[in-house]
């Protein structure tokens, strides 16, 4: 298969999910889908994606932070480069309560973030990037 | 003197006599050193008299002053009590007495060319003892020299002449010699001796009044430094763990006392817990919950009667005996923290001195447990608010979230579908679907806004900490909008000045929030191929930014209020279907939050420049 990479996408919202697979399927991409972390860290065991695109808040606020830092400890896992995606992102959230102060601090365990509604372009333009990193590093 | 002042002695020694007391042993070295030398200089010059004798008298004085000064020694630095003190000074006049009696009737009794240095003696004694006993020394040396006079003349007691080539410099007296000698001694020298000694009293006692008054002064003032230290201290901490620990340690440090505890009383008011302890060994503190029902001791300091003790070994009944005394704590003071005469918990002090907290000490650490009562009872209060606002924006955030997930996901398809990924769309398709994509996205943008807005009015009351560096403000600016402005092919700059600009005074958020509002609309309203541009310079200790468009301008009917929420000029709205109205509304509370201003000058359909001063931060303000 001439694919430019395969893709596990990680989100318990079936309507990104679903659009999320159409634009980097028609774009070149293999795209595998999982519903929860846990589902994720299952589907790993099977299949070796080139990136992750990783929902913040699934069933609890920080599954998708919990699953990348997790990802980041083992060693099978801690070259994959993990983009987060988060329906919230705004300066609000630096300031405020709970879980969300954690994402400005200096450790990410990820390689971007991005706010849904993603931008398809931004979206597309920074998978290449990392994945051109990866193959020249 | 003052009743008081007895109760506070632990604090500092009472100026007192004793300098006076002990004075005359040091002098008494010399003194007896002074006869020996007179007597060996006369000797030698030819006099004849009994120079044994008063060798031996010197000797005699330098023998009883040896014992006088251990005495002094054993009474220690303070010399005992009052009457000790007396005792000793009555000893002191006895025995330099009788040696000068011996040296006087050595040398010639009445005749003697030394008489008046028994003055010396009972002006001593009017120095150092009260006015009765200073008479009564001055009377009996009298009638010593008296009996000796008396003795003398009826051949009972031998004269002892003092020749010199021959003569006698000291002969002995007739009967109305020795009566006129007696008078002499008795009218002028007596007199003037225990007068000058008590005038010497009086005013060694004013001295000493004043000391203790300039000591009292003292007392107070520090007493007034501390209090001040302590409210200083807990009037900038927030949090009642913050407060509790400084509350303690503060208290302690000024107090000069081993430890400091506060107990806390639950809400219902059936346990006592253990708060806060500063200095204690933790086995103090050993369980932490005490109910008040089963300590009798708790229960009545908590109906508000303060409890002392200095001796805490003799107290059995005292249930924290055993594990205080291990610690070597001698005193203890507890009292009750009272706001609005409701009782919330207790304050406990500890020393490892005995009898350490006098009556005065009792009355301070009132005051101290009523500052760190009210302190304890805000930061509480505090701690509420904070818990409430938290659990609100906590709240807030999730509604967010959740008002956003579904219209991220609407955006989403509406994006698959207009970007052909699903098949052709015919024009006006594509059309509605873009009017649609638009309406999402300003629910989208208005439900960030929102929560903007209602979190920053959250926050109104608190101050803004931190500075901003303008540079680092210059450059995200410039990375955030670089691309929208490239896709209208916009001239986009921010410009800093040469010179370096001071720090803006507050976080960099807040700073950031007004010139994305204001970048965002200069360039949403300015038509393509315009020009937007963002300058820093510096005027009068603030920072001043300019925000400069040359796009459709503000009406001039629209300007009043251009800055209230969810108002949007009539032209913006022609222009631009997208728009909550509240962008501007943030950018004024935000100034206003920093102290800053902002005044706009606008030319519809030339442009818009604001202009936003904002406060630079103050040197210090870099922790």
């Amino acid at each position: 298969m001439d694919s430019k990479g395969l893709i596990l996408v990680v989100d318990d919202d079936p309507d990104i999910v679903a659009t999320t697979r159409i634009i980097l399927e028609k774009n070149g991409y293999e795209v595998h889908t999982a519903p929860s972390g846990a589902a994720a860290l299952g589907l790993l065991d099977r299949i070796t994606p080139d990136i992750l695109l990783l929902d913040v808040m699934m069933t609890t606020d920080t599954e998708g932070f919990d699953l990348a830092f997790k990802l980041k400890e083992d060693p099978r896992f801690r070259d994959l480069p993990i983009i987060m995606l988060t329906a919230f992102l705004d300066k609000v959230r630096t300031e405020g309560a709970g879980p969300f102060e954690f994402i400005l601090g200096e450790q990410w365990p990820v390689e971007w973030l991005f706010e849904k509604p993603l931008d398809a372009k931004k979206l597309l333009a920074k998978i290449a990037a990392v994945l051109k990193e990866r193959k020249t590093a | 003197m003052a009743a008081g002042v007895t109760d506070t002695a632990p604090i500092s020694p009472l100026p007192s006599l004793d300098p006076y007391v002990r004075w005359p042993v040091s002098a008494r070295w010399a003194a007896a050193g002074l006869i020996a030398f007179a007597a060996l200089a006369a000797w030698g010059a030819g006099v004849s008299f009994p120079l044994f004798g008063m060798l031996l008298v010197a000797a005699a004085l330098l023998a009883a002053n040896a014992w006088l000064r251990q005495w002094s020694q054993r009474l220690g630095d303070r010399l005992g009590t009052p009457e000790g003190r007396a005792r000793f000074a009555r000893w002191q006049v006895a025995l330099d007495s009788a040696a000068l009696w011996a040296a006087v009737y050595l040398s010639g009794g009445l005749g003697s060319p030394v008489l008046f240095a028994l003055l010396v003696p009972a002006c001593c004694a009017a120095l150092l003892l009260p006015a009765p006993q200073a008479w009564g020394a001055g009377t009996g040396i009298l009638a010593a020299l008296a009996l000796t006079g008396l003795a003398e003349l009826a051949g009972w007691l031998p004269h002892q002449p003092l020749i010199f080539r021959g003569e006698d410099l000291a002969p002995a007296p007739d009967a109305w010699g020795t009566a006129a000698a007696l008078a002499r001694f008795a009218a002028f020298g007596l007199p003037i001796a225990l007068l000058a000694g008590a005038i010497l009293r009086r005013l060694q006692r004013r001295l000493a009044a004043l000391e203790r008054e300039r000591e009292a002064q003292a007392r107070f003032h520090h007493q007034l430094q501390t209090l001040f230290s302590i409210l200083e201290t807990i009037g900038s901490t927030h949090t009642l763990e913050q407060v509790l620990e400084t509350a303690t340690a503060e208290t302690a440090r000024v107090m000069h006392v081993k430890g400091i505890s506060v107990k806390l009383l639950s809400e219902d008011g059936r346990f006592l817990r253990y708060a806060a302890a500063f200095g204690l060994p933790e086995h103090v503190i050993g369980e932490n919950r005490v109910e008040v029902a089963r300590s009798p001791l708790n229960r009545r300091i908590i109906e508000g009667e303060p409890f002392v003790t200095g001796r805490l070994a003799e107290r059995e009944s005292f249930q924290f005996g055993e594990a205080l005394s291990e610690a070597q704590i001698q005193s203890v003071l507890f009292l009750p923290l009272k706001v609005d005469g409701r009782v919330i918990g207790i304050l406990g002090a500890y020393c490892a001195k005995p009898d350490r907290f006098s009556a005065d000490d009792v009355a301070f650490f009132r005051l101290a447990a009523k500052i760190v009562a009210i302190a304890l009872e805000n930061a509480r209060a505090y701690d509420a608010v904070k818990t409430l606002s938290n659990e609100r924006n906590w709240f807030m955030m999730k509604v967010a979230h959740n008002l956003r997930a579904p219209l991220a996901g609407m955006v989403s398809i509406l994006d698959v579908v207009r970007g052909r990924y699903l098949g052709g769309l015919t024009d006006d398709q594509d059309e509605y679907l873009r009017r649609l994509d638009r309406r999402a996205r300003t629910m989208l943008s208005m439900i960030n806004e929102l929560l903007t807005l209602s979190r920053n009015r959250d926050r109104r009351q608190e101050a803004l900490g931190g500075s901003t560096v303008p540079a680092d403000l210059a450059r995200r600016v410039q990375r955030t909008f670089q691309d929208r402005a490239a896709e209208k092919r916009l001239a986009f700059r921010v410009e800093l000045p040469a010179e370096e600009l001071p720090p803006i005074r507050g976080p960099l958020e807040t700073i950031e929030q007004i010139l994305e509002n204001l970048v965002s609309n200069a360039v949403k309203y300015t038509p393509d191929e315009g020009s937007v541009a963002v300058r820093f310079s510096k005027a009068d200790g603030t920072v001043r930014i300019e925000v400069g468009d040359t796009g459709i301008g503000i009406p001039h009917q629209d300007r009043p209020r251009l800055f209230t929420e969810f108002f949007r000029a009539e032209n913006a709205r022609a222009m631009e279907v997208v728009g909550t109205g509240l962008g501007l509304a943030i950018v004024k509370e935000n100034i206003d939050k920093l102290g800053g201003r902002i005044v706009v000058e606008s030319e519809e359909g030339a442009g818009t420049l604001f202009v936003v001063h904002l406060p630079a931060a103050a040197g210090e303000e870099k922790r």
